[in-house]
Formats: structure tokens, C-alpha cells, sequence
């Protein structure tokens, strides 16, 4: 099975960004909680070749209340 | 002994084999955080590599004025703290926080899991090839990050 390791920045934010294991491969539109806020997922990308089952992507996200 | 469908989630393990994830999976202890609570402190020895399984931790450093930290990032799921200091034997370089309700990690001592790598030279080598890449990711994600401010 897959697994997505996946570094998330948060422009404009205090944020300092995260890096998680997810089993399911991030979209743009889709909603992400980090500790107690939900961002929303703007932009995908891969951040480096797959390895083994890991896939290493870079997912820029706004906070979810300022999505409109 | 761990599941070792965990630790085939877990970079640091990437390329194992069942065999050699079972002796790593012989060494690990399960423990759990509450919200707030330190993990490591920057400064102190290196004692234990932590994965975690579950939740969130802070990864902060001391701002060089001494007021107070700076948070640098947070780590989740099948991410490692503590494995700067198993290549360069270094203090710990940042407190890690506990920041979710639950925090799980499975912690292994450095100086035994370092002999396993010796022993072993295959683990020590995909263990220390992986680190290697978890560093790189990390590098690369601090750089894509520097612009948020």
C-alpha cells in the first residue's frame, strides 16, 4: 500500500508548515486538519521520485475560513 | 513487538525486509504524550529515537535572543525525532512538544539501535540511506517554507 509523505506550508500564515504520512494521495480542494485548524489544499506537487511505496509530495494550503 | 505493518509506513524502514523490521520491532517501547508535554528538550543528550504513530509534535529552537522559541514545524504520522544525533552524536537540536491529544511514538534506545545498525551493515545502511533522504525532505520543506512570513 502507499504511503504519501507530504510536507504541507501554509503561506502568509504562522504556520510553520507540517510533514505527515497520509495512506491517501492529497487533492487540491480537499480539506486538511492540522491540530485544531482545517486548511484548504491549493496546489499538489511532487517533491521528489517515488521511493519504494513512499511518494513525497509538497501541498501548498490557505486557512480554510479565508477560502471563500 | 510492533505491528510490522506500522513500521512498513515509516520511511525510516523503507526497503527492510520482514526479518529485519522484526529485530527492529524487538526494541521498540510504545509510549504516549499528553498535549504540551516535552518530548526532547534542545540541549540535552541524545538518548532515544521516537517515531510517531500518532498525532502531532512541535519541532521548535530557542530564538537567539533567548526570548522565548520559535516554532519550526510539525511532524505527524510515520515521521522520526531524535535521528540528527544518531549520525552526529550531537545534543538534541530542538524541543519537541507534544501538541495533540493523543501523542503516540514508538521509542528505541540510540546507543542499541545503533548497534543493530553496526551489527547488521545491511539495516545500517538503508537505515542510514533513508535518514539521509528524511534530511533532505526536511531541507527541502524548511525551503519551500521560508517565503510564508
Amino acid at each position: 500500500m502507499p504511503t504519501y509523505k507530504v510536507s504541507i506550508v501554509i503561506p502568509g500564515s504562522n504556520n510553520p508548515g507540517a510533514i505527515i504520512n497520509m495512506d491517501e494521495r492529497p487533492l487540491p480542494g480537499q480539506q486538511i486538519r492540522l491540530e485544531k485548524e482545517d486548511f484548504l489544499i491549493v496546489e499538489v506537487q511532487e517533491l521528489l521520485p517515488p521511493r519504494n511505496d513512499f511518494h513525497f509530495l509538497h501541498v501548498t494550503c490557505r486557512p480554510a475560513q479565508a477560502a471563500g | 513487538m510492533q505491528d510490522l505493518e506500522t513500521l512498513k509506513s515509516v520511511e525510516l524502514f523503507s526497503g527492510l525486509e520482514a526479518d529485519e523490521l522484526q529485530k527492529i520491532a524487538a526494541l521498540l517501547e510504545e509510549r504516549n504524550y499528553a498535549p504540551d508535554e516535552i518530548i526532547v528538550k534542545q540541549g540535552s543528550p541524545r538518548d532515544k529515537l521516537y517515531i510517531i504513530t500518532e498525532g502531532l509534535v512541535e519541532v521548535s529552537v530557542e530564538k537567539p535572543s533567548g526570548d522565548g522559541q520559535h516554532s519550526v514545524v510539525k511532524l505527524g504520522k510515520g515521521q522520526t525525532v531524535g535521528e540528527m544525533s544518531l549520525v552526529d552524536q550531537g545534543s538534541r537540536s530542538a524541543t519537541v512538544r507534544a501538541i495533540s491529544d493523543p501523542t503516540k511514538v514508538l521509542a528505541v534506545n540510540q546507543q542499541v539501535f545503533s548497534e543493530l545498525c553496526n551489527q547488521d551493515a545491511r539495516i545500517g545502511y538503508i537505515v542510514m540511506k533513508n535518514i539521509a533522504a528524511d534530511l533532505s525532505f526536511r531541507l527541502r520543506q524548511r525551503h519551500l517554507s521560508d517565503w510564508r512570513e
